[in-house]
C-alpha cells in the first residue's frame, strides 16, 4: 500500500524558477527510500511539502490516504516526523528530557505519562547517562539522537531525515546512520532520507534522483548507480565499486560485480583467460 | 565573560535548590522589600544573618559571594566620594587640610552599601539555586492572572526560556565570527572611530543574519512537532508547593513583618 | 621550516578547576609549498592547532615560529597584522563572516585592513573571485541572498585576496554537496601547484586527504600520533589499526589486487591510475 501519493506537485519560492516542478512519485509503506541530487536540485523544497511546511503551488500530496490540506494537517502531523540538517537549531528544551517533552506536551500527552515515555525514548536512541544534559554539553550526533527520540517519541508512522548526517563528524555520522538503518529494519516506519552519503544510498530499498526540481529516476540504488555516466552528468557520486567499473570500461574490461571482492575475482578471470 | 558569576546557576543539590521557584520569587521579592524599609543597623544584622544562613543552606560559598561584588567596587568608591563632598551634616570625624568629612556622609553610604550587598546575595540566592527554565515557569505562574487581560503569559514564557536556551550557542558563534573576522585584519581592541564601527559591523551583520536562519530553521521544527501558538498544552514540569516551601515563605514574611515593626517601635 | 611547534601546550581555562590540556607538548614542523592534512577525531586539538598559526591563540607554554615570526607565551606581538596577512586562515563554514554590502567590497575588506590600497585590493579581489569560479555579473549582489555554495567561495576569496603565504583552511567541504565538495578540493590543489601556496587543511574526510594531501599530521586527544607522507601512513596496515583510522577504499582495492598478485607501483593512487596499470596485465 502506498504510504505517500506525490501528484504533479510544483512549488516555487517567490515565484522564481520552480523548485519542485511537475513531480508525482509513489511510497510503500514500510519501505526506506533516500533522495538524492545536488544542493538547489529541490529536494529539501521536496521534504518541507511533504512534511506540511510550504504549501504547493499546485499538484497533490496524500500521506496515508488523507489528502495534505489545512483541514487534515493536524491529523497528519501525527503520523509524520521529521529530523533536520542542523542538530543546534531543532533542539527546543533546555535539557535532553525537556527537548523530548516538548512534542509530548504539544500533543497534549497527560503529564503523569510523559516522564515514563521520555525514559523509553531515551533509552532508545542510548542516551540515559546524558537525559539531564544541557544541548551545549552534547556533540552534534547526541543532539541529533535527542531529535530522532524527540521524533519517536511521537509515534509516527513516516520518519523524513532531511540531511540529518551533513553537519556531523565521521563518528556523528556513523552513529546516526546505525540508527536509522534499525528504524529501516524495524518496519514500524516509512523512513525518506535525503542525504549526499552513497553508502546511506545503498543500504535503502529505492531512491529518488532529483535534478533541477524535476524526478530525474527512481528505482533501487543498484538500477541508478548502474547509470553512472548519467549521474554524473548532474553532478552526482557514485559509490566507488561503480568508479571502478567505469573506469575500466573505458579500458574496455566490462566488469559485472556490485562489490569489491567480486571485481578482484573477475580480474583474477580475465588474466587468466587471456 | 565566561568567569562571570552573578546571575549563573550552580549544578548542585541543596535545600535551596529543591525548593519551588515561585516560593523562591516571592520570598526573594519579600526580602528586597524587608531591605528597603528600616534604618536601623540592628534590624540590617539580623537580615544579613538570615541571608547568610540562606547562602549556607544553597551551598553558596563565601568565595563566590565576594566575587560577586566585584562589579560593584567602583560604583561604592564613587558612592563614598560624592557623599563626602556633599553631605555636610552630623558630627565632623576628620579634617584632611581645610576639608570636614562628617559622620552623616560615611554612615549614608555604608547604608547604601550593605543595602545593594545584601541585594545582590538574595539575587545570587536566587539564580544558583533556580535554573533558567524553572525560574521561567515559576514567572510564568505569577503572570498568569494577566492571561485574563489577554496577556500572552504562556508564549512570553516560550521566548524566554528559547532566549535562555540559545544564549550559550550565541556565544559560541560571536567568538568564531570575531576569530573569523580577526583573521581578515579586523582589531577589535585599537583603532580609530571609524575603524571600530566597521569591526564592530563585521561582527554585528554576520551574528544577524545567522540568528535569523537560526530563527526560521527553529520555527519549521516547532511546527513539525506539532507547536502551534496560543493552542492548549499538558505540561512536563508541574510546580508543586511542599511544606518547605510555606515555611519558607513564612520566614520571609515573619522577616519583612518584623522590618516593617521595627520602623515603629525601635 | 616556514612553520615550527617546539613543546608547544595549550591550556583553556588554565588555573580554573575544569582547565583543559587541548594540546601537549607539539614538536611539528610543517614543510613550505605542500599540502598538509590535520587528521583526527573531534576534540583532538585540529582546531586548537590551526588557530595557534596566526595567533588567535597564544600557547600556554613552548613557542611557535611562523615564517619570520616568533609567537611566544605572553610575549608582544607587533607583528600581529603581518603575521595575519601571511597566514590566511578559512574557518569551518566561513559563509557566516559575510557582511558587506556587496560581494566585492567584502572580498576587499581584508586586502584593505592589511593596507593595500584601493587598487591594490580590488585587482586582487577581481582576481580572487575568478579563481574561486565566482560568477562575474555577481559581484555587485549582496553577499547574504547567495546560495550557501557561493557563499563559501566568497568567503575563500576574501582570504586569497589578501595574498597570504600559508593557507589554512578548517573542513572547507563540510556541508557541500559531491560537486561543491570536488571543487573547493581542484581549487586548494590549483593554489598549491600554480601560486605555490603552502595548504593546510584540517579534515574528516581520508578519501580526499589520500587522494590529494602530500603530508598528513594525526592529532589524537591534544598529542601529535603522527607527521610524515600520506601514502606511508595509508598504505601501512599496522598504522591504520594502531590509530584506529579506515583503510580508504582505493588503498583495499589496490592491496587486494596486489595480494592477487598483480602488480602496482607504490605512486598510483587514483583509480584511473590503478585501471591503467592493471589493464595491461589483463589484456595480452
Amino acid at each position: 500500500m502506498s504510504m505517500i501519493e506525490v501528484r504533479n506537485l510544483i512549488y516555487s519560492y517567490n515565484n522564481e524558477t520552480n523548485a519542485v516542478d511537475d513531480i508525482s512519485f509513489d511510497i510503500k509503506e514500510g519501505t526506506y527510500t533516500t533522495i538524492i541530487g545536488h544542493n538547489g536540485s529541490g529536494k529539501s523544497t521536496l521534504a518541507k511539502l511533504m512534511a506540511g511546511l510550504l504549501e504547493p503551488k499546485a499538484g497533490e500530496i496524500k500521506i496515508d490516504g488523507m489528502v495534505l490540506n489545512e483541514e487534515n494537517l493536524p491529523l497528519i502531523r501525527n503520523e509524520l516526523g521529521i529530523v533536520f540538517q542542523n542538530p543546534d537549531n531543532q533542539f527546543i528544551g533546555s535539557t535532553v528530557k525537556d527537548d523530548i517533552a516538548f512534542g509530548l506536551e504539544n500533543r497534549q500527552v497527560p503529564s503523569e505519562e510523559m516522564e515514563k515515555i521520555i525514559e523509553e525514548y531515551i533509552e532508545k536512541v542510548n542516551l540515559t547517562k546524558f537525559m539531564n544534559s544541557e544541548p551545549q554539553n552534547l556533540s552534534g550526533g547526541q543532539k541529533q539522537r535527542v531529535a530522532i527520540a524527540g521524533v519517536m517519541a511521537m509515534q509516527p508512522k513516516i520518519i523524513i531525515f532531511d540531511e540529518a548526517t551533513s553537519m556531523l563528524d565521521p563518528k556523528g555520522k556513523k552513529e546516526i546512520k546505525k540508527l536509522m538503518y534499525d528504524l529501516a529494519e524495524s518496519d514500524q516506519f516509512t523512513i525518506i532520507s535525503i542525504t549526499h552519503d552513497i553508502e546511506e544510498v545503498m543500504q535503502s530499498d529505492d531512491c529518488i534522483v532529483m535534478n533541477k526540481g524535476r524526478l530525474f529516476m527512481h528505482n533501487t540504488p543498484l538500477k541508478v548507480f548502474e547509470k553512472a555516466e548519467q549521474l554524473k552528468k548532474i553532478d552526482l557520486d557514485v559509490p566507488f565499486v561503480f568508479k571502478v567499473k567505469e573506469a575500466f570500461n573505458k579500458k574496455h574490461i566490462r566488469l559485472k560485480s556490485d562489490d569489491l571482492k567480486g571485481l578482484v575475482d573477475e580480474l583474477c578471470q580475465y588474466r587468466s583467460n587471456r | 565573560m565566561k568567569n562571570m558569576v552573578f546571575g549563573k546557576y550552580i549544578p548542585v543539590d541543596s535545600f535551596m535548590h529543591r525548593l519551588d521557584p515561585r516560593a523562591k520569587l516571592i520570598g526573594v521579592f519579600l526580602l528586597m522589600i524587608a531591605l528597603f524599609v528600616p534604618d536601623n543597623w540592628w534590624v540590617f544584622l539580623g537580615l544579613g544573618i538570615l541571608i547568610f544562613i540562606g547562602l549556607l543552606m544553597a551551598k553558596i560559598g563565601v568565595k563566590m559571594v565576594l566575587q560577586s561584588f566585584k562589579p560593584m567596587i567602583m560604583m561604592m568608591i564613587f558612592l563614598l566620594v560624592i557623599n563626602v563632598l556633599s553631605v555636610r551634616t552630623g558630627d565632623p570625624l576628620f579634617v584632611i587640610g581645610s576639608f570636614t568629612i562628617y559622620s552623616d556622609a560615611v554612615f549614608n553610604t555604608l547604608f547604601v552599601v550593605v543595602r545593594l550587598m545584601l541585594m545582590i546575595c538574595i539575587t545570587t540566592l536566587l539564580t544558583a539555586t533556580t535554573k533558567p527554565l524553572d525560574l521561567t515557569l515559576g514567572i510564568e505562574w505569577i503572570l498568569k492572572p494577566l492571561n485574563r487581560f489577554h496577556f500572552p503569559s504562556h508564549e512570553i514564557a516560550m521566548m524566554v526560556s528559547i532566549a535562555l536556551r540559545f544564549i550559550p550557542t550565541i556565544i559560541e558563534e560571536t567568538m568564531r565570527i570575531m576569530n573569523a573576522q580577526k583573521s581578515r585584519g579586523v582589531d577589535f581592541e585599537n583603532g580609530k572611530i571609524g575603524e571600530k564601527i566597521k569591526a564592530i559591523l563585521s561582527l554585528i551583520v554576520p551574528l544577524f543574519s545567522v540568528a535569523f536562519e537560526r530563527a526560521y530553521e527553529l520555527a519549521d521544527a516547532m511546527e513539525a512537532r506539532a507547536y502551534v501558538p496560543g493552542a492548549p498544552r499538558t505540561r512536563y514540569h508541574i510546580l508543586k508547593f511542599k511544606m518547605s516551601d510555606f515555611i519558607f515563605g513564612l520566614v520571609c514574611l515573619i522577616a519583612l513583618g518584623l522590618s516593617i515593626a521595627s520602623r515603629f517601635y525601635l | 621550516m616556514p612553520i615550527s611547534f617546539k613543546s608547544l601546550s595549550y591550556i583553556y581555562s588554565k588555573g580554573m578547576p575544569y582547565e583543559f590540556r587541548a594540546l601537549d607538548n607539539i614538536d611539528l614542523d610543517i614543510r613550505e609549498g605542500v599540502i598538509t592534512a590535520i587528521i583526527g577525531e573531534t576534540g583532538s586539538g585540529k582546531s586548537t592547532l590551526v588557530e595557534h598559526l596566526n595567533a588567535l591563540l597564544i600557547p600556554s607554554d613552548g613557542y611557535l615560529t611562523v615564517n619570520e615570526f616568533n609567537i611566544v607565551p605572553s610575549g608582544k606581538m607587533p607583528f600581529l597584522k603581518l603575521l595575519r596577512k601571511d597566514v590566511g586562515l578559512v574557518f569551518q563554514f566561513s559563509e557566516y563572516q559575510l557582511f558587506e554590502e556587496t560581494v566585492l567590497k567584502d572580498v576587499m575588506f581584508g586586502p584593505l585592513n592589511f593596507g593595500m590600497n584601493q587598487e591594490e585590493a580590488l585587482r586582487r579581489s577581481v582576481e580572487a573571485l575568478t579563481l574561486v569560479g565566482f560568477p562575474k555579473e555577481k559581484f555587485e549582489a549582496s553577499p547574504l541572498e547567495l546560495s550557501g555554495g557561493q557563499k563559501r567561495r566568497v568567503a575563500i576569496a576574501g582570504i586569497i585576496a589578501c595574498d597570504p603565504k600559508i593557507i589554512v583552511l578548517d573542513e572547507p567541504t563540510a556541508g557541500l554537496d559531491p560537486k561543491g565538495a570536488k571543487d573547493m578540493v581542484s581549487l586548494f590543489v590549483q593554489l598549491n601547484k600554480k601560486l605555490n601556496k603552502t595548504i593546510i587543511i584540517v579534515s574528516h574526510d581520508n578519501e580526499m586527504v589520500y587522494n590529494y594531501c602530500d603530508d598528513t599530521v594525526l592529532m589524537s586527544h591534544g598529542k601529535l600520533a603522527y607527521h610524515g607522507s600520506t601514502l606511508d601512513l595509508f598504505n601501512d596496515r599496522e598504522k591504520l589499526e594502531e590509530f584506529n583510522l579506515l583503510e580508504p577504499d582505493i588503498v583495499s582495492f589496490k592491496n587486494s589486487l596486489i595480494e592477487k598478485g598483480f602488480r602496482i607501483s607504490a605512486g598510483a593512487r587514483t583509480i584511473e591510475m590503478i585501471a591503467e596499470e592493471v589493464g595491461k596485465q589483463v589484456k595480452h
